[in-house]
C-alpha cells in the first residue's frame, strides 16, 4: 500500500426522500447511508459488510456514481467523482467496474455472451468489430471460459460461468477499482470459492483494487485485507481483517460473526442481537443506532443488578418497543374491557408476563423492580405503549443520548502492529472522556 | 484452468486513440433515407409532370404517400433489425418456419397482404359497373338469382334460371358486377394500408412515452400516465364520427383518430416493461459505464420487452382492421375504397348499416359468396396477424432455440 488511495469516500451520505402528493413535498429520508468514510487502496481488496438494508449496496452504487451523493465526497485517484466531465468522466466510467449480485439478472439474456462483454468497448467508442471480438474471445479464456462461448446466449451457462462473465465484462476495460457486489451470494459453495479465487487471481494479476460489499463474513475472510462493518448506514468497526474477525470489538461484529454457524456453544451468548428488527432507516434511533438490539447496551449508572438480569431487562425493554413480544407475554386489550374479562384475564397476569421474558425473580434494585414490575402488569391488560413508556423511563442508557465516535480499537495483546482500524461503541470510550479506553486515542486514526 | 502466467497483461486499449466516433451508417438509417428519398422523388416527378397520372392510369393519393411512408419506416426499424437478429440464430429461418407451419403459413398470408398493399396502386382503378353481371356464383357453384347475362352454363327454364360458374369471374361477382377476386384484393389493400401505417405511427410514440416515463420517473412519470389516463376515456370511433361530420368520409382521417387515441395502452405496458427492468444488473452495470438513458432503452430495455410488446401490437393491429371494417360496414367509408367490411355489408340486407351503405336486395344465403368470402379474409387476416406477433416474439427470445 503506497502512494493515495485509489477510491476515498468521505462523509458520504445517500437519503431518499419519501415524498407525497402531487407537490411531492418531503415528509421524510430515508438514510440509507449516513456519513461513511473509507479508502481503498490500489491493489487491495477492502470488504463492506453489513446486513441486508445496512446501506452497504448504496454505498458502492455512490462510489460508482450511479447514485448522486446527498452530501459527501468520492474521490478517485484524487479526482472528485462529481465534478468529472468529459473525456476524464469517460476514463472513471472504464476505471471503476460494477460486478452485480444476481448472476441471472447480470447478463442481459438477449445479448450475446460474446456482446454482453464487448458491450464497455462498445459504449466507449470501440467500432472494430473485429477488434473487440479478439479482446473478447482472450479475456473469456483468462476467466477460465472458452472463446467459443461468445456466441452463445447467458441462458446456456451456469450460475458461476455467468459469474465469470461478469468478470470478464468488467475486466475487458482494464480498470484499477472493481466493486464487486454480493458477487457469490447466489452460488453455491465450490463455486462461490472459485469465483473468489479468480477475483483474487485477477487482483494480484493486474493489481486492481476490489471493493467487496457482502453480508457473508465468509467471503470477506477469505478475500479482503481490511474489512469495514456497516449498520443502518453508519461504519461501526474496521481494521485489518484478520484483526476485526478474530478479535471483533464491537458488538454489532460479534453478532454478525456469531450469526455464522459455530461449534463453540459459549460463542453465542454474547452474540445474540436483543431484537431480531433492523429499526427503519427513516427512523434510527437516537445515539447509537445499534442500542435497540445490542446484547452488550450500557447500563444506567445507577442500576445495580447483574449483567445477565441487565441484559434481560433491556431485552425485555426493547422487545417491547420493537413490538417482538412472545406472544405469552402479552395480554389482549378487548377481553379487559369486555364481559368476558374474568375468563381472558385470569391467564395473564404480571406474573406471566415475567416469566415469559425471563424476568420472574424479584430485582435487587427496587427502582427496577418496581418499573419492571409497572410495565408487566401494563402489558398484562394489553397496554403496549404504557409498559414501553414505563421501561424507557426507568432504563434509560446511555448508548441512546450519545452517538458515539470512532476510536481505536483495542490492540489485540501482543499485536505488533499500532493500528489495528478503529470501533465505534461507547464500551471502547468516547473520544475525549475519562471513559476512553486510550484517553490519548485520537478519533479516526488510520495511517 | 486458464492460461495465467503466459502473459501478464491483455491487450490494453489506448482509450486516447480510440475516438468516440459515432457510427452515421447503418442499415436502418440506410433504408430509411434511401426509401424517403425515393418517396420524394416520385412525389416531386408527380408534382412536375402535368398530367394528374404517375404512370398509366396510376394517380396516388395522399393516403398512398402516407402508406408507403409508413411502409419504409417499418421496413427500416422493424424487418431490418428483426432480419438482423434472426440472422444470428443457430436454428435456421426455414427449420424454425417448418416446425410451426401455422406461424410460416400466417407469415405468408401478411406477406401477401402487405406485397397487395404495396403493389394495390398498380392495379389501377375499379373495374367498370356490369349490373348486367350481378351475381355470377364462385366456379362450381349455382346460382338462382343469374344476372341477366350468365357467362357460364345455365339451367332451368325460364323462370328458374340457375346461372353455374364460370373461369371469367372465378370468386364470382356482387351486384354491381365487381368480381369478388378483385373486391378481395382491395380489401387487403385497405387492411394493409391501416395496419402499416397505425404500426409506423403507433409503435415509436408508445414505445418513446413508455420509456421516458419509466426511465425518468417523478413528475414526468406522474404526467404521462395521467395524460395517457384521460385519453384512453375519450373514444376514438366517437372522435372519428365527428371528424366525418366535417370533412367527410376518409380512411386517412380514420387511422388519424384511431392512431392518436389507442397507442396509450402500449404506452402503458412499456412503461412497466422499463420500470421493471431498469433495476436489473445488466442496466446497472450499462450506467456504470456511462451509457445514456436512450442506449440503455434501445439495447437493453426494448429488446427485454418484446415478450409483451409484440403480440399486444399485433394484436391492436388485427383491432384496427376489424374497426376499420366495421366502420366500413356501417357505411362511415369512402365509396372508392372497397372495404372487406363494405363488400359484406353491401351483400347481406343488414338492417343496423348506416343510410349512405347500400343493401342487398337479396337475402344474404341467396348469395353467399359475396359476403362470406370477404368474411373469411378478415377473419383470416385477424388469426394470421395474432399468430405472427406470437410467432415474432418467440423468434425474439433466444431462449426458444433449444426446444
Amino acid at each position: 500500500m503506497s502512494g493515495d488511495p485509489i477510491c476515498s469516500v468521505r462523509d458520504l451520505k445517500k437519503h431518499y426522500p419519501i415524498t407525497r402528493g402531487l407537490l411531492r413535498r418531503e415528509v421524510g429520508r430515508v438514510r440509507a447511508v449516513d456519513g461513511v468514510s473509507f479508502d481503498v487502496e490500489r491493489g487491495e481488496a477492502l470488504g463492506i459488510v453489513g446486513e441486508s438494508g445496512s446501506g452497504k449496496t448504496t454505498t458502492a452504487h455512490t462510489v460508482l456514481g450511479l447514485e448522486e451523493p446527498t452530501a459527501g465526497e468520492v474521490r478517485f485517484d484524487g479526482e472528485p467523482v462529481s465534478e468529472l466531465t468529459g473525456e476524464e468522466r469517460d476514463a472513471f466510467r472504464r476505471r471503476a467496474q460494477l460486478i452485480v449480485q444476481d448472476p441471472n439478472d447480470a447478463l442481459d439474456p438477449r445479448m450475446t455472451v460474446g456482446e454482453a462483454v464487448a458491450e464497455p468497448l462498445r459504449i466507449h467508442g470501440l467500432d472494430d468489430a473485429e477488434r473487440r471480438n479478439a479482446i473478447v474471445a482472450d479475456i473469456l479464456e483468462r476467466v477460465g471460459l472458452s472463446g467459443d462461448d461468445a456466441d452463445r446466449y447467458p441462458h446456456e451457462f451456469s450460475g458461476g460461468e455467468k459469474q465469470r462473465i461478469s468478470i470478464a465484462r468488467a475486466l475487458v476495460v482494464s480498470p484499477d477499482l472493481i466493486v464487486a457486489d454480493e458477487p457469490t451470494s447466489a452460488l453455491d459453495a465450490r463455486v462461490r470459492s472459485e469465483i473468489l479465487d479468480l477475483l483474487d487471481r485477477i487482483r494480484r494479476e493486474f493489481d486492481i483494487a476490489v471493493l467487496f460489499v457482502s453480508h457473508d463474513l465468509d467471503v470477506i475472510r477469505r478475500s479482503c485485507d481490511r474489512v469495514a462493518v456497516m449498520y443502518l448506514g453508519e461504519i461501526v468497526e474496521r481494521g485489518a481483517t484478520d484483526s476485526v474477525l478474530a478479535d471483533p470489538a464491537h458488538p454489532y461484529t460479534r453478532v454478525l460473526l456469531s450469526s455464522v454457524p459455530s461449534l463453540d456453544p459459549t460463542d453465542r451468548e454474547l452474540g445474540r442481537p436483543l431484537t431480531d428488527t433492523v429499526p427503519n432507516p427513516s427512523d434510527p434511533p437516537s445515539g447509537c443506532r445499534f442500542h435497540p438490539r445490542c446484547p452488550d447496551v450500557i447500563p444506567p449508572a445507577d442500576l445495580s443488578v447483574s449483567e445477565s438480569t441487565w441484559r434481560a431487562i433491556a431485552g425485555f425493554r426493547f422487545s417491547v418497543q420493537a413490538g417482538e413480544l412472545p406472544e405469552a407475554a402479552v395480554g389482549d386489550p378487548e377481553s379487559e374491557t369486555g364481559t368476558g374479562g374474568d375468563r381472558a384475564g385470569e391467564g395473564r397476569t404480571a406474573a406471566t408476563v415475567r416469566r415469559a421474558v425471563g424476568l420472574a425473580e424479584e430485582l435487587p434494585d427496587p427502582d427496577a423492580e418496581a418499573a419492571v414490575e409497572d410495565a408487566a402488569a401494563a402489558l398484562a391488560a394489553g397496554d403496549v405503549d404504557a409498559a414501553d413508556e414505563t421501561l424507557a423511563a426507568a432504563f434509560t442508557s446511555v448508548c441512546e443520548r450519545e452517538a458515539p465516535a470512532a476510536v481505536d480499537r483495542p490492540a489485540d495483546a501482543g499485536a505488533e502492529r499500532v493500528t489495528t482500524g478503529t470501533v465505534s461503541c461507547l464500551r471502547h470510550g468516547r473520544s475525549g472522556s475519562a471513559e476512553a479506553v486510550r484517553p490519548d486515542g485520537d478519533a479516526e486514526t488510520e495511517n | 484452468m486458464p492460461p495465467t502466467e503466459d502473459a501478464p497483461q491483455f491487450e490494453d486499449l489506448d482509450w486516447d486513440d480510440i475516438q468516440r466516433s459515432k457510427r452515421t451508417v447503418t442499415a436502418e438509417r440506410a433504408a430509411l433515407v434511401v426509401g424517403v428519398a425515393l418517396i420524394a422523388l416520385v412525389r416531386a416527378y408527380q408534382w412536375l409532370s402535368a398530367g394528374p397520372y404517375l404512370i398509366g392510369d396510376l394517380r396516388p393519393a395522399t393516403v398512398d404517400w402516407v402508406f408507403l411512408l409508413a411502409a419504409t419506416v417499418v421496413a427500416a426499424y422493424g424487418v431490418i433489425p428483426f432480419a438482423k437478429r434472426l440472422r444470428r440464430r443457430r436454428v435456421s429461418l426455414f427449420d424454425a418456419l417448418r416446425r410451426r407451419p401455422a406461424v410460416a403459413l400466417s407469415s405468408a398470408f401478411v406477406a401477401g397482404l402487405l406485397a397487395v398493399g404495396v403493389a394495390g396502386p398498380a392495379l389501377g382503378g375499379s373495374p367498370p359497373l356490369r349490373f348486367h353481371h350481378a351475381f355470377h356464383p364462385p366456379v362450381g357453384f349455382a346460382s338462382t338469382v343469374p344476372p341477366q347475362e350468365c357467362l357460364g352454363v345455365e339451367t332451368g327454364g325460364a323462370f328458374d334460371r340457375v346461372c353455374h360458374g364460370t373461369w371469367e369471374y372465378p370468386l364470382g361477382t356482387n351486384k354491381r358486377g365487381h368480381p369478388l377476386g378483385f373486391l378481395l384484393i382491395a380489401g387487403a389493400r385497405t387492411a394493409a394500408y391501416v395496419t402499416v401505417i397505425s404500426a409506423a405511427f403507433i409503435v415509436p410514440l408508445a414505445a418513446a412515452v413508455g420509456v421516458v416515463a419509466g426511465i425518468r420517473g417523478g413528475v414526468v412519470d406522474d404526467l404521462l400516465s395521467a395524460y395517457v389516463d384521460v385519453q384512453l376515456c375519450i373514444p376514438a370511433l366517437l372522435l372519428y364520427f365527428i371528424g366525418y361530420a366535417y370533412y367527410g368520409p376518409s380512411l386517412l382521417l380514420l387511422l388519424a383518430t384511431f392512431g392518436l387515441l389507442s397507442w396509450g395502452g402500449i404506452a402503458r405496458l412499456v412503461r412497466s416493461e422499463v420500470i421493471q427492468r431498469r433495476g436489473e444488473g445488466y442496466v446497472l452495470v450499462a450506467r456504470s459505464l456511462g451509457a445514456s438513458g436512450a442506449y440503455v432503452a434501445r439495447r437493453h430495455i426494448i429488446p427485454n420487452s418484446t415478450n409483451t410488446l409484440v403480440p399486444a401490437v399485433f394484436q391492436l393491429l388485427a383491432l384496427f382492421v376489424l374497426i376499420e371494417a366495421g366502420v366500413a360496414f356501417l357505411g362511415f367509408h369512402e365509396v372508392g375504397t372497397y372495404s372487406w367490411g363494405s363488400t359484406i355489408s353491401e351483400s347481406s340486407n343488414a338492417a343496423i348499416a348506416g343510410q349512405l351503405q347500400e343493401r342487398a336486395e337479396q337475402p344474404a344465403y341467396k348469395i353467399w359468396w359475396a359476403s362470406t368470402l370477404p368474411a373469411a379474409a378478415l377473419t383470416a387476416t385477424l388469426v394470421a396477424f395474432k399468430t405472427l406477433g406470437d410467432g415474432v416474439r418467440d423468434a425474439l427470445d433466444p431462449r426458444g432455440d433449444r426446444s
